[in-house]
């Protein structure tokens, strides 16, 4: 253990009392009251949109609340900035932990506590500095050269980089946004074994996640948060899984509501056989119908996006072949590809799926310019604006007009713009991925309508997603990819949840030998 | 993803930790030198080589500012002005006022500060990118090299200007190549082994990471282009002293702001920030002058100099980006 | 399009919120204001600024060349790219125009063709570059920009053919009645840029690349196909202001773009165009390369140096963008404040 953990003196119980924070009109958190305990994992339970990750930011001074306190080990505290925080011993382990791509592993542990020598001149104590960074990986028995160049770490090891700092930083209340949804079963075992080991040693230590597994795998205490207010914190012996769903969601979740009907034809609409790439999956096949929901089950990771995204021509393949229609179409770029009618929705709107700085309208028609009427090449704006209103007629988009860029709209809102934007081409083929991410749960429902209603309409859909119930509520057939490779196909009645976490969960307890709780 | 978190990262390490940029440039400047050397004995004579030298001590002092600046994800295309700013300032106050040595060093320094901090204020306070910033300043300072010069130019300085210019230790070191050791291992020790210079790759690495782990951004963008500006300064007073001249265009003329990107460049500087390789950049300045002066030798006409420039950053730059890739 | 019941709240927001119809957004108007104000102030102010309209129009012979490169590097700048080699390629197409004159005897006006697909040709070997190596526009055009330059001068040679026929010469110095051809032909392509930039397809690739590349990409949009376009259109109205240029001068110089280069960048920012890409108009870059023209222009009559001139372009280029950011509230929570206040404040009424 680093010494200089030794002298911190709190035992760290920290405490939230009435929490607010509002991005203008929209309340995020609406007095939230919580108190972490040194010697527990408390986990913040909550769907997309219910505030945890906000709280967490504003416990660990990057987000400034609107009202509220913060107090540790009964001094009340406030913070202008994140190291303000670690100074009071409260370190967050962000999701997608901040890199230092060019500097060694052990400097991007100090960076902005590097150790320097005494005497006249001060310079940096690279030795110490080293021998501090290595201390500290052995007490979480981290295998990490601490002079490899950060860039080289994987999300995982990562992570364990910020849970050392954490510790280098002499901090006792660590904070987990969010950390296992990027990580492979294995990955979280090792995580958990450190959460473990960190709260035996009396430490403080707050967990956010949706995966009900892990969360009665780690916690000893859960609260469930839903709309930005605290519904529901009961300590272990209390733990009731439904409960904490139907908490969760609002309603009674006993069971996810299939649908009764099912428009899935045999004519073939998509075939994809033997893809390959390299290590990130391989032998990938199957047949996508039309008026059929298709599901791609499995972990975050699992190769998922990468064989859609090959579909889409976005990346190289070493082999096989994507039949659209009849048609051979794993050559085509992009562009030819949503042509013949095949489109794709991808899991991060903003850095992918959308341009948030353009309108609604440009927005919509971004998917294939050349719809808009054009005149001696000019573009008629007239009928682009009418093709956006269109759009947001029929996809219920709530904004103040087509020029509102999508910036300016909520979550839900800009996921059916994209939506409009890829449907409006009446495509044969359509992939979601993650159709519902960052959609608070009212507008959920509507999109799930909307895809059924295409399906109904003859379209063949691809949903890959990471939430369970999506998959459940939404797909004729669900194929559960594992490391790249399809593992297990469910069809009618034999999709369950227990079932379709099973038949990727199973596969990777045979590979791994890890016991996944029940 | 499981694949990758395998392998122990243990075994890359060696590798990534040393950069080899400084060990080719050395291979190929040695190289360069041997090669042109075996066809005109002339090229390998001990003047040549110091003249080589000296030739590339302005530059390397721009250059070694620039990678500053560059390790920060900015740029800093004003160093140019701030040269001939300070080459006119120092030189005509040496050339009709007699100002001491010393005095102009202070100067120099003076100019430095005031205007690299200007720069870095707009950068850091007012969120200017720095491409602007700077080709506003490189705007104003050239203004400021035109009403200050007011019409005069540097045609002589004194002789103790001409001995940090020209002079030499003990007959053989020249001094300027001394300045400019002492300068690179200033700037080595800061980037190196400084809390500065860590903060400067580390915002250039991550701004906000920088920020929320404490590190003062907003002071260290300042220093950082402030550092540049002294440097660019020093430049100037070197080149006045060298060359006993300064006009209007010194600096800008020649696009000493393009050069000194370009040197840095060469030197393994990578443009989106967080590297600084300050030994790389004196390196890539003393390799284009050895191979300029080279063309000389093998009688390559001197208006394809720059054309060979060209082709060094793109050959530098393409090579970097492979083997990162 | 007033009063309507909050049932049909989303059948009303189908429409057009504001009216951004019109083509001048705040900035453009702003520019445009302190246009006028700088015109009418140098009218007034600087005797002998006002000869009389044709020689009033004639003024703008002086800069327009300018303008072409900028309508040119707009394109590149508006997709998040820089070109830096406009001055060289200005310079070497006017010299492979000048050349092909002097020394085969070809056309003037054939060898002016040929120096503007120069121009072009050399635009697409830096978007090669860019596109196919993968090099940062900035290096890549900083690269090239001093290889154009070497070849500029070696073809050259000492003595730069000059004397041009007097029928090319007019491209740069006649005038069509009183209106000067610079104008006439400025006025032509800023038109036909504004058109490619805000009404067609490859304006709105430019525009989405420019905003967010992998979104582009992700909607079927050739990227590489885009940009390297965007860099042949910054190549070819580099080459054509080169050739006004030796029209303007009857001769050529290998060093005659390198003033070009700072100065257009500083117009096209300065005309809204943001460094990022993505944001920007034509219109407000047309009223930028007229605003520091006329500036320039009106400094050297009233007897100030060229030098001045400059630097004021710095002080204004540095204090518009500060004023800029500061209403667009960058590192603070105005922004997000302003924009909520304007939108709330805007009534749909069209």
């Amino acid at each position: 253990m680093p010494e200089s953990v030794a002298h911190e003196a709190g035992s760290g119980v920290y405490r939230a009392r009435g929490i607010t924070k509002n991005y203008g009109p929209v309340a995020v958190l609406r007095g939230i009251d919580v108190t972490l305990e040194p010697g527990c994992v408390h986990t913040m339970m909550g769907e997309n949109g219910a505030g945890k990750s906000t709280l967490f930011k504003v416990m660990a001074g990057l987000v400034r609340p609107n009202g509220g306190t913060l107090a540790i080990d009964g001094d009340a505290v406030s913070f202008a900035a994140p190291h303000e925080a670690h100074a009071r011993g409260i370190y967050l382990v962000p999701q997608e932990p901040a890199l230092m791509p060019e500097l060694t592993v052990a400097e991007t542990m100090f960076v902005g506590q590097l150790p320097t020598t005494t005497g006249l001149v001060k310079r940096i104590d690279w030795r110490a500095m080293r021998s501090r960074a290595r201390a500290a990986l052995d007490t979480l028995s981290l295998d990490i050269d601490v002079g490899a160049l950060s860039r080289s770490l994987s999300i995982a090891q990562q992570q364990q980089i910020e849970c050392a700092k954490a510790l280098l930083r002499g901090c006792r209340v660590i904070l987990f946004d969010e950390p296992t949804s990027p990580l492979t079963t294995h990955e979280v075992e090792h995580l958990f074994a450190t959460m473990r080991h960190l709260r035996d040693e009396g430490y403080t230590l707050a967990f956010i996640s949706h995966r009900m597994d892990e969360v009665l795998e780690i916690s000893d205490h859960v609260s469930v948060l839903r709309d930005g207010m605290l519904v529901d914190s009961v300590a272990r012996p209390q733990f009731d899984r439904t409960r904490l769903l139907s908490r969760m969601v609002g309603r009674e979740m006993r069971t996810i509501p299939r649908r009764s009907w099912s428009c899935a034809t045999d004519q073939p609409a998509l075939v994809v056989k033997g893809l390959a790439h390299g290590s990130r999956f391989a032998d990938v096949g199957f047949t996508l119908h039309r008026g059929e929901i298709l599901g791609l089950a499995g972990l975050v990771g699992a190769g998922r996006t990468e064989i859609a995204e090959t579909i889409f021509g976005l990346r190289a393949r070493d082999s096989g072949s994507v039949t659209l229609a009849g048609e051979d179409i794993s050559t085509l770029q992009t562009h030819a590809i949503i042509e013949r009618g095949l489109v794709y929705a991808p899991e991060d709107r903003a850095r992918h799926g959308a341009v948030l700085p353009m309108t609604i309208a440009q927005n919509v028609t971004s998917g294939l310019i050349s719809r808009v009427r054009s005149r001696l090449g000019l573009m008629d704006h007239a009928d682009e604006d009418r093709i956006g209103a269109e759009t947001v007629r029929r996809y219920r988009v709530r904004c103040a007009g087509t020029d509102q860029t999508l910036r300016e709209l909520s979550g839900g809102n800009q996921q059916k713009v994209v939506f409009g934007k890829w449907m409006g081409l009446s495509p044969s083929v359509a992939i979601l991925d993650e159709p519902t991410r960052g959609v608070d749960v009212g507008a959920k429902d509507e999109i799930y309508a909307l895809i059924e209603e295409l399906a109904r309409e003859g379209m063949a859909i691809l949903v890959i997603s990471s939430e369970m119930e999506e998959l459940v509520r939404l797909c004729d057939r669900i194929l559960s990819v594992y490391e790249g490779r399809i593992v297990a196909e469910l069809s009618g009645e034999a999709i369950t949840p227990e079932r379709v976490g099973r038949s990727y969960l199973g596969h990777a307890e045979a590979q791994d030998g890890v016991e996944v709780a029940a | 993803m499981s694949a990758t978190a395998a392998i122990p990262v243990r075994e890359r390490a060696g590798a990534a930790r040393r950069d080899p940029r400084a060990l080719v440039l050395i291979g190929v400047t040695v190289a360069t030198i041997l090669l042109v050397g075996l066809v005109d004995h002339g090229f390998m004579s001990l003047q040549n080589l110091r003249f080589m030298v000296l030739n590339c001590v302005v530059l390397s002092l721009l250059a070694l500012g620039q990678t500053l600046v560059i390790a920060t994800r900015g740029i800093d295309l004003s160093v140019a002005p701030v040269l001939g700013l300070s080459a006119m300032v120092t030189g005509l106050m040496a050339q009709t006022g007699g100002l001491p040595l010393l005095g102009a060093f202070g100067l120099a320094l003076a100019i430095g500060v005031i205007l690299g901090t200007l720069n870095g204020l707009l950068v850091a306070k007012l969120a200017i990118p720095p491409i602007i910033t700077t080709l506003g300043t490189y705007s104003l300072y050239s203004g400021l090299i035109f009403l200050y010069s007011d019409g005069t130019q540097v045609t002589s300085v004194p002789a103790a200007y001409a001995a940090l210019g020209n002079g030499t230790v003990l007959g053989i070191v020249p001094i300027p190549v001394l300045v400019l050791g002492a300068v690179l291992a200033a700037i080595w020790f800061v980037i190196g082994h400084s809390r500065f210079g860590r903060a400067i790759l580390a915002i250039g690495n991550n701004q906000a990471a920088s920020y929320n782990a404490g590190i003062p951004v907003t002071a260290t963008q300042v220093g950082a282009y402030a550092v540049c500006g002294v440097l660019a300064a020093l430049a100037g007073l070197m080149f006045v002293s060298y060359t006993g001249s300064a006009t209007v265009t010194t600096g800008t003329g020649d696009h000493m702001e393009l050069q000194s990107i370009a040197v840095a460049l060469i030197g393994g500087t990578a443009i989106s920030g967080g590297r600084g390789p300050v030994i790389g950049s004196v390196l890539g300045a003393l390799f284009l002058s050895v191979v300029l002066t080279a063309l000389v030798f093998v009688h390559v006409p001197p208006i394809w100099y720059s054309a060979g420039e060209g082709l060094m950053i793109l050959i530098a730059v393409t090579a970097g980006s492979r083997r990162t890739a | 399009m007033n009063d309507v019941a909050p049932a049909l709240r989303n059948e009303v927001t189908a429409r057009r919120g504001r009216t951004r119809r019109l083509p001048l957004g705040n900035w453009e108007r702003a520019l445009l204001a302190l246009l006028l104000l700088l015109t009418a102030g140098l009218i007034a102010g600087v005797p002998g600024f006002y000869p009389g309209f044709a020689g009033f129009l004639a003024l703008t012979e002086n800069f327009l060349p300018f303008g072409f490169v900028a309508l040119g590097l707009t394109t590149v700048i508006l997709t998040g790219g820089i070109d830096l080699s406009v001055g060289a390629i200005a310079g070497l197409a006017a010299i492979v125009m000048a050349s092909l004159w002097s020394g085969l005897h070809v056309s003037i006006w054939l060898s002016a063709l040929i120096g503007l697909l120069a121009g072009g040709l050399l635009g697409l070997v830096n978007g090669l570059i860019i596109t196919r190596l993968r090099t940062e526009p900035l290096i890549a055009t900083l690269a090239t920009s001093f290889i154009y330059g070497s070849v500029g001068v070696a073809i050259a040679g000492d003595n730069p053919p000059s004397g041009f026929p007097d029928a090319f010469n007019r491209v740069g110095t006649g005038a069509i009645g009183w209106l000067p051809v610079q104008i006439v032909l400025f006025a032509i392509l800023a038109v036909l840029f504004s058109l490619l930039i805000g009404r067609s397809t490859f304006g709105r690739r430019v525009v989405m690349i420019g905003y967010n590349t992998d979104a582009a990409r992700y909607s079927g949009v050739r990227v590489r196909q885009v940009l390297t376009l965007s860099y042949v259109i910054s190549g070819t109205m580099a080459a054509l202001a080169g050739i006004v240029l030796a029209a303007y001068y009857s001769a050529v110089r290998p060093d005659m773009g390198d003033l070009l280069l700072l100065s257009t960048i500083t117009t096209v920012v300065l005309g809204g165009v943001s460094i990022f890409g993505g944001e920007g108009s034509i219109v407000g870059v047309v009223i930028a390369v007229l605003l520091l023209g006329m500036l320039r222009q009106g400094m050297l009559i009233a007897g100030f140096s060229d030098m001045v001139t400059t630097m004021l372009t710095g002080a204004i280029l540095l204090g518009a963008i500060a004023v800029k950011n500061l209403f667009a509230g960058r590192g603070t929570g105005l922004s997000t404040l302003l924009g909520r206040f304007r939108r709330s404040g805007t009534a749909p009424a069209e």
